[in-house]
């Protein structure tokens, strides 16, 4: 593969650094987004509705992914994964890893003809094991680039894929290849992952078959989602009283984790309003510390709620047990009034906390004390990392939500456009002398 | 009416309250307790009347004795506040507040005043001895010639006295504080019908159970009831070697050597050994700090059982010493025996540690009473509407 020369690296394609790359590249700069996964879209694409307007996710982050995949000034490269970044020149060289897809991109069409002939099924990481597709497909419906993958720790080698392919882009042969990226200044879009389901265990999460994750009820309720319908996962039954225990994964030291998540209140209310609408029988009960809806109209969303009907306990969830028809059973003191109570409910969503996903000694940098990548100057430059030219947008610089993404996606990018231009003389206006 | 008193928080901390101004009150250490109740809310219920200092509630709980310190509410407490430790420090301090000659509270607050208080009276004991013992047989051992066993048991007897009056008053000022400043209106009769479980529990420890039963972690769940178990026998051990000692001292002050059938030796024995096992369970405990009962140490914590042991071996020492026919050594270690016996005795039960002892059976006690108390006042249903 060719070697490249950029003037901005976007590390990660979720909606921080879509975000960013597109700021970049309308003004003018050469981008590269480097997404891991093969498609980008990160975790926003997954998602139903975005709070505090309930607007649709695809909707939002669809039009996005295809405009980055468009964009005359924006280089994507998916599947790949960053290996080393090193100081060279003016800026930094990136040793990039091509993943094989088995499948030629050049040649692909997108036409699934492949998947639909494919006879293995793995549950769907996309749909996060609540659906399922083949061992060779296209991600997701939505998917950028709408190309072909093939998981090749499930597949058979039945070659059924490659004599169907009508183009002849399915390539067994294919090797990981590595090739670096010259960039001027790199922007780290790297996100959250959520906390391991099963991590606390008084909760149960991960044995309980109806205690799951905030991401498998936003697969619930997304209009793409595996059944189109809320139903448990422990037998397929219609929930009618649903729970969210809050501050299940940060804000506890137990698990290591103290500070907030910051996201977790919102999606608990927004998805409590989804299901009021999903489910108009269901009883909600949000289980709660503190309410921590700090944002524009945020406090009103949760004002909406209540009014909606959704029940808010002030008290933090001891711990769950589950009866005989695997309903889980949860104990929890209720703090207004000093009494100790056990609620059965149909379905627990425990609302994990957000860890992030790429260790920031990846990328020569220290994490700041909560593990997140350290921002020095967080009030005066608060994309700046430690390292010159090195940025941070997203979540992979703390928790936070999808407006905050996308406005530190467009900070990051203005002090990225304003160190490449000082860095390389592009653009720089010559400076008059005023009083010669 | 009560008053807030903002240095009630400091207070708890003298006596080993650690962390307790971290907690906001999520109520996850009163849902993970497997003894908390309605009623007795806790830990959240005691924290809660430290945070805001309400003192006169505080005095009048029962809540922190109806705790075993099974340390799940520490072990799962989100802010790391531990609660368990709270409760242990509450207990520490109503220890203070029932004691109405102060001295509790001196020792709770100050290592000087405790270590003091027993060199004074260990000396005190030597000094005796050392005034008013008979003659030193070297010959052979004559334990009674150089202790005569009149005066010893007559020392007994005063000192037993000298304890249940303080233990009196002291439960009585508890009973006044918990029973009678709540203005709850308890009928007299509850205090007969349920005196059997004051027995109960004093001998049992029945509550205890439960903290194991719902446990699902084995290793916790074993160390749970290990710590119970060895409760039960070190009360044993000790409630036995109390009663030999003041009914049956002229067994042990004695010269004769009993054949091992008798209870004398075997009995003896028996409460040796869970005397030691007792003391030394709870201070390698306390070295190695993995049980949450044990992660944190008061002062007060390492005196009592390094008071226990020191007894327990010069104890032994002294049996062999007199086995293996070693007059003076037999009489010296007896004298060290004393001085280490009589301020265990005389402080630490009614002002020190031993007195969970009590207090906690006859809180589970006194909860009871007012559970009885309450039931009746209720109207049932339907009482009024047939009234009409």
């Amino acid at each position: 593969m060719n070697n490249l020369k950029v003037d901005a690296l976007v590390i990660g394609g979720g909606i921080a650094g879509m975000q960013a790359a597109l700021d970049l590249g309308d003004q003018g700069f050469q981008v590269a987004l480097v997404e891991r996964e093969p498609s980008i879209g990160g975790k926003m694409i997954t998602l139903s509705k975005v709070f505090p307007t309930l607007d649709c996710c695809s909707c939002i982050t669809t039009p996005k992914m295809s405009a980055v995949a468009h964009h005359p000034n924006i280089t994507l490269f998916t599947y790949c994964e960053v290996q080393s970044i090193q100081e060279s020149g003016a800026g930094y060289g990136v040793a990039v890893l091509q993943k094989p897809r088995y499948v030629d991109v050049n040649k692909c069409t997108g036409c699934r003809q492949c998947e639909y002939e494919c006879p293995i099924t793995v549950p769907s990481t996309f749909d996060r094991g609540l659906g399922a597709y083949r061992a060779i497909r296209v991600p997701f419906s939505t998917a950028v680039p709408q190309k072909a993958v093939l998981d090749i720790d499930n597949c058979l080698l039945c070659g059924k894929c490659e004599k169907i392919c009508p183009v002849e882009a399915v390539d067994f042969n294919q090797q990981p290849e590595t090739f670096s990226i010259e960039a001027t200044a790199i922007l780290l879009a790297t996100g959250f992952e959520l906390t391991q389901l099963g991590a606390k265990k008084e909760y149960g999460g991960g044995k309980l078959p109806n205690v799951i994750d905030p991401l498998m009820m936003e697969r619930f309720l997304a209009p793409t989602g595996p059944y189109g319908r809320v139903l448990r996962p422990g037998d397929g039954m219609e929930p009618t009283t649903i729970a969210y225990v809050q501050c299940a994964g940060s804000r506890d030291q137990t698990q290591g984790i103290e500070y907030c998540s910051r996201v977790c209140c919102m999606y608990a209310i927004k998805q409590a309003m989804l299901i009021s609408g999903a489910l108009p029988m269901a009883e909600i009960t949000i289980y709660y510390m503190d309410i921590r809806t700090f944002g524009k109209g945020y406090e009103q969303f949760y004002q909406n709620a209540k009014a909606m009907g959704v029940e808010f306990v002030r008290g933090k969830v001891a711990s769950i047990r589950e009866d005989e028809k695997h309903n889980p059973i949860v104990k929890v003191e209720l703090t207004e009034e000093g009494r100790i109570i056990e609620r059965t409910h149909d379905m627990v969503i425990l609302s994990l906390g957000m860890i992030p996903t790429a260790s920031p000694s990846t990328f020569g940098l220290l994490p700041s004390s909560d593990g997140f990548i350290s921002l020095p100057a967080i009030n005066a430059s608060p994309s700046a990392t430690q390292r010159p030219g090195i940025f941070v947008t997203g979540a992979a610089g703390g928790p936070m939500d999808i407006v905050d993404s996308i406005v530190t996606a467009g900070a990051a990018a203005s002090e990225a456009s304003a160190y490449i231009r000082n860095k390389t003389g592009i653009g720089v206006a010559q400076r008059e002398v005023a009083y010669a | 009416m009560s008053r807030v008193d903002p240095t009630l928080l400091h207070e708890l901390k003298e006596y080993g309250a650690v962390g307790i101004e971290k907690c906001f009150n999520c109520g996850n250490c009163t849902a993970i307790c497997p003894l908390a109740s309605d009623e007795y809310p806790f830990p959240r219920s005691v924290i809660r009347r430290a945070q805001i200092g309400d003192k006169e509630r505080m005095k009048s709980q029962l809540d922190p004795w109806l705790c075993y310190y099974c340390g799940d509410c520490s072990a799962t407490c989100p802010k790391g506040a531990e609660p368990g430790e709270t409760m242990m420090a509450s207990r520490r301090w109503l220890t203070g507040q029932y004691d109405w000659t102060g001295l509790a509270r001196k020792f709770y607050t100050s290592l000087a005043w405790e270590l003091g208080s027993i060199i004074l009276v260990g000396l005190l004991v030597v000094w005796i001895i050392a005034m008013f013992h008979g003659p030193l047989v070297t010959e052979r051992v004559e334990l009674n010639t150089f202790a005569p066993l009149h005066i010893v048991h007559l020392a007994d007897w005063v000192m037993a006295g000298a304890l249940v009056f303080f233990i009196a008053t002291n439960v009585l000022r508890m009973y006044w504080l918990t029973m009678r400043r709540d203005g709850q209106k308890i009928p007299f009769k509850f205090y007969v019908t349920e005196a059997w479980q004051l027995v109960l529990h004093a001998l049992t420890q029945k509550r205890w159970a439960t903290c194991a039963a719902d446990e699902k972690d084995e290793k916790t769940r074993n160390a749970k009831r290990t710590a119970r178990t060895i409760h039960l026998l070190l009360v044993s051990g000790y409630g036995l070697m109390l009663v030999l000692i003041i009914f049956f001292l002229s067994w042990f002050q004695t010269d004769n050597i009993y054949p091992l059938w008798h209870p004398q030796r075997w009995l003896g024995y028996y409460a040796t050994v869970v005397l030691l096992l007792g003391a030394g369970w709870a201070l390698w405990g306390r070295v190695k700090k993995e049980v949450e009962m044990h992660r944190f140490s008061h002062p007060s914590d390492w005196i009592f059982p390094i008071l226990l042991l020191v007894v327990t071996l010069t104890g032994i020492l002294q049996h062999a010493f007199r086995y293996w026919d070693m007059p003076l050594a037999t009489y010296y270690t007896y004298v060290v025996h004393l001085a280490f016996t009589a301020p265990m005795l005389i402080l630490e039960v009614p002002f020190g540690k031993w007195a969970h002892l009590y207090y906690r059976p006859l809180a589970v006690y006194f909860q009871a009473v007012k559970e009885k108390a309450k039931a009746e006042q209720q109207v049932p249903e339907g009482a009024l509407a047939a009234a009409d």
